[in-house]
């Protein structure tokens, strides 16, 4: 009686209704986003440029500097943000986590190589290796997603050893070993649950940051191909009419807002809930 | 009978005061704000058009060129080209002193020149654009020969720029090359006042200039990179002309009541060159379907909001070699089609379009352009490059993909030069195509003098590569500035090389 309301009172936090409110309108956006808009927001209409949101019904946020309708370049244009966002950090999580384990339950040699390589990797500023792998190899997708992958991995890495170098020394892990269980079998079953709970905060944080992350490139003409819909692009193709046309701008810019604070949200309300040292009011 | 007396008193009143203040209070100070700051302040140093916008009214050149393009006379009064086009003959202007007082004469102009084509013009990028002339006679004190190594047709426009701005002697002998760089000493309407690198240059006005004392007291220039700000600065009343505006803030600022901006055609040309040796476009005819799926008139009208013109060949109006008679080819969506069908290109054909990143216009053009060759049936992509490299490696090297975006801007005014550098075989940007009839006719005009004659050829090659449809043309931008009102008797030059001489100040 008492577990279940207080379960219920966990799950009716404010960080996880609102998270979970914010994220389902954009997700469920950007996967319904090409049955709502066939165009897939790239038509063009020279004689429509600039049209002010609220004033036609075929659009209803206005039209952007080629005259596309910008509502349905915001929801169409989700899919390259949370692509970017989930794929890079799926890779990131899995790479950096594996890395950790094997470092932190060998020790030795295996893991001074992979810890110091991590540091250099730690002293490589992103922007400007983007910039750079753009400049030689030419800027595309999975590029970008890759250089998040290759500048972001450590983080997992190090929260995932740091936690594995206490659990090593614990009982169970020293039970698991006792009774013979093959290494990776204590790695995955024993050891990665137990320190899990950092990878997966860590996880939503970091798809907020990549999002941005990806606006950021795109914005600096270093991302996806300007005629795709991108939130970032929106914002680099409005950045001159800031002052005669707000909408270019403001919409996707509120659209990364949303689907940021969305995730940050659900992440504290998980920081909260999986870190046993932390009281739950 | 009452109010006229005293309005005809006060005006009275106000000649009096104007009659004996003026002579004080002269001309006040003009601020303008541009992107750039050169770094150096010496002519063979530089190539940067904002050079130009503040050296042009410190120094002078033999001849000058107004902002009509006229070639007009500067600090020579005369000049006479051989028959053979080997010899200029120029007699100099007298009584002109430069700045430090040192007097000009047919010595200063032979160190000018032999300082440019010397050692240390060498070091500059000034020097290439000259390499015609093999020395400098001197007559007497007045009267020079300019003797050349071959024909340049195109040397007197470049006597009126840049590289042969004449410099005084004897100061760049006794103060060095490091302390001329940021202290420039000329003949020009204006001289230097105070320079702070970064921030801004403060000119005064030249009580001895040859042609007469400017009416401003000084010109002040402000370096401000970020185009926003210009507009905002304009629109604070802090700056009098703002050189760097985007084209959607036009309309703001002609909304305001004390500013206005003034637009005229400009020497930048803009088009999309094909890769006449790889992929679809190698096909004559569906470059020529290519350049009819773009309606570029309304591409001029709604997003350069009128400030460009459409062109036929790479060149302006105003440009020598432009040919008003040349026709484009038509928008024409549905002939497009059948040009395409007929050269068996599959509707959903991959077409890329290769852009600079950093362009915002061009960035909304090139969207534009892919819009229309969707419009075709065709599937565009558009890439954005890194400026340099694409510059540097992607064009020179032949790496684009199916179309690339050019943009040129010679201050000449002379289609030698781009045509030249763009269709002569094994040029730097022109890595597909080698033609060895448009080879022959660019070589032809380099070759001759007369003038007539190079027009002709010039027009013969806009033609030729208008109708091997080696590049889709797009539009002739124009020069523009923002303005506030209490600017008087300001002429703005299509190439950006201002001269405030008459201009005044409320």
């Amino acid at each position: 009686m008492r577990a279940s309301r207080f379960s219920l009172r966990r799950f009716l936090a404010l960080e996880l209704v609102l998270g979970g409110f914010l994220l389902a309108v954009m997700i469920g956006g950007v996967l319904a986003s090409g049955w709502l808009f066939p165009d897939g927001g790239e038509a063009m209409d020279l004689k429509a440029r600039l049209l002010p949101p609220f004033v036609r019904a075929a659009h209803p946020l206005g039209t952007d500097p080629l005259g596309r309708d910008v509502l349905s370049r915001v929801v169409t244009g989700g899919w390259i943000s949370l692509t970017v966002g989930f794929w890079s950090v799926l890779g990131a999580a899995s790479f950096g986590t594996l890395v950790g384990l094997v470092a932190g339950y060998y020790r030795g040699l295996a893991e001074t190589l992979l810890m110091r390589f991590a540091d250099v990797q730690l002293a490589l500023p992103f922007i400007l290796l983007a910039i750079t792998f753009a400049a030689i190899v030419g800027s595309s997708l999975p590029l970008m997603i890759v250089l998040m992958i290759v500048s972001q991995w450590v983080q997992y890495a190090r929260v995932v050893r740091g936690s594995v170098l206490s659990l090593r020394e614990r009982e169970f892990v020293q039970a698991a070993r006792a009774f013979g269980l093959p290494d990776p079998r204590i790695l995955f079953l024993h050891v990665l649950p137990n320190a899990f709970g950092p990878v997966l905060i860590l996880m939503t944080l970091n798809v907020a940051n990549n999002i941005l992350l990806e606006s950021s490139l795109t914005f600096l003409g270093l991302g996806v191909d300007p005629l795709v819909p991108s939130w970032g692009g929106m914002l680099a193709d409005g950045r001159t009419y800031m002052q005669t046309a707000w909408w270019i701008t403001v919409f996707p810019g509120l659209a990364i807002m949303m689907t940021v604070l969305g995730l940050n949200l659900v992440g504290d309300w998980l920081r909260d809930n999986l870190d046993p040292t932390a009281k739950v009011p | 009978m009452l109010s006229r007396i005293g309005r005809l008193s006060s005006a009275v009143l106000a000649a009096a005061l104007v009659g004996t203040a003026a002579p004080a209070l002269a001309g006040g100070t003009l601020t303008v704000a541009q992107a750039l700051d050169p770094g150096s302040w010496d002519p063979i140093d530089t190539f940067l058009v904002d050079w130009s916008k503040v050296a042009n009214n410190v120094y002078d050149g033999l001849i000058q060129r107004g902002p009509d393009m006229k070639l007009v006379p500067g600090l020579a009064t005369s000049w006479k080209v051989s028959d053979d086009g080997l010899k200029i003959r120029f007699e100099l202007r007298k009584g002109v002193t430069f700045h430090n007082g040192e007097a000009f004469d047919a010595e200063a102009v032979k160190f000018t020149f032999e300082r440019l084509l010397g050692a240390e013009g060498a070091k500059g990028p000034q020097q290439s654009n000259y390499n015609a002339i093999e020395r400098i006679e001197v007559i007497d004190p007045y009267t020079i020969d300019m003797v050349l190594k071959k024909p340049d047709p195109v040397l007197p426009t470049k006597l009126a720029g840049y590289g042969a701005m004449i410099v005084p002697p004897k100061y760049v002998a006794e103060k060095g090359d490091a302390w001329f760089n940021t202290h420039p000493v000329g003949t020009g309407p204006f001289m230097l006042d105070a320079y702070e690198p970064k921030v801004g240059i403060k000119l005064k006005a030249n009580p001895n200039f040859w042609g007469g004392k400017p009416k401003l007291d000084g010109v002040d220039f402000r370096f401000i990179a970020e185009p926003g700000t210009e507009v905002a600065e304009l629109q604070a009343g802090r700056l009098d002309i703002a050189t760097l505006i985007p084209l959607s803030q036009i309309e703001t600022i002609k909304g305001q009541q004390n500013l206005d901006v003034m637009s005229v055609p400009g020497p930048t040309v803009v088009v999309l060159r094909f890769n006449t040796k790889n992929g679809v476009t190698k096909d004559e005819n569906v470059r020529k379907a290519l350049i009819m799926a773009v309606d570029r008139e309304t591409i001029v009208k709604e997003i350069l909001l009128g400030q460009a013109k459409p062109i036929v060949s790479f060149q302006s109006e105003v440009s020598f070699g432009h040919d008003p008679e040349l026709k484009p080819l038509p928008f024409d969506p549905a002939g497009a089609k059948k040009l395409l069908a007929a050269a068996k290109v599959a509707p959903g054909t991959a077409v890329q379009l290769d852009i600079r990143g950093n362009d915002a216009t061009f960035r909304e053009v090139a969207q534009a352009v892919a819009g229309y060759l969707q419009g075709v049936g065709l599937k565009p992509t558009v890439k954005p490059y890194e400026v340099s490299v694409l510059l540097n490696d992607i064009i020179p090297n032949g790496k684009t993909g199916e179309m690339f975006h050019t943009a040129w801007g010679g201050w000449t005014f002379d289609f030698d030069n781009t045509a030249y550098l763009m269709y002569h075989t094994g040029e730097k940007w022109n890595p597909y195509d080698s033609d060895p009839k448009l080879d022959a006719l660019l070589e032809k005009q380099r070759s001759i003098t007369d003038q007539a004659e190079r027009l002709k050829l010039l027009r013969e090659v806009g033609a030729y590569v208008a109708n091997r449809a080696l590049e889709l043309p797009l539009y002739n931008l124009n020069t523009f500035v923002g303005i506030n009102k209490r600017v008087k008797g300001f002429v703005l030059p299509g190439d950006n090389r201002y001269r405030f001489t008459d201009v005044s100040v409320d």
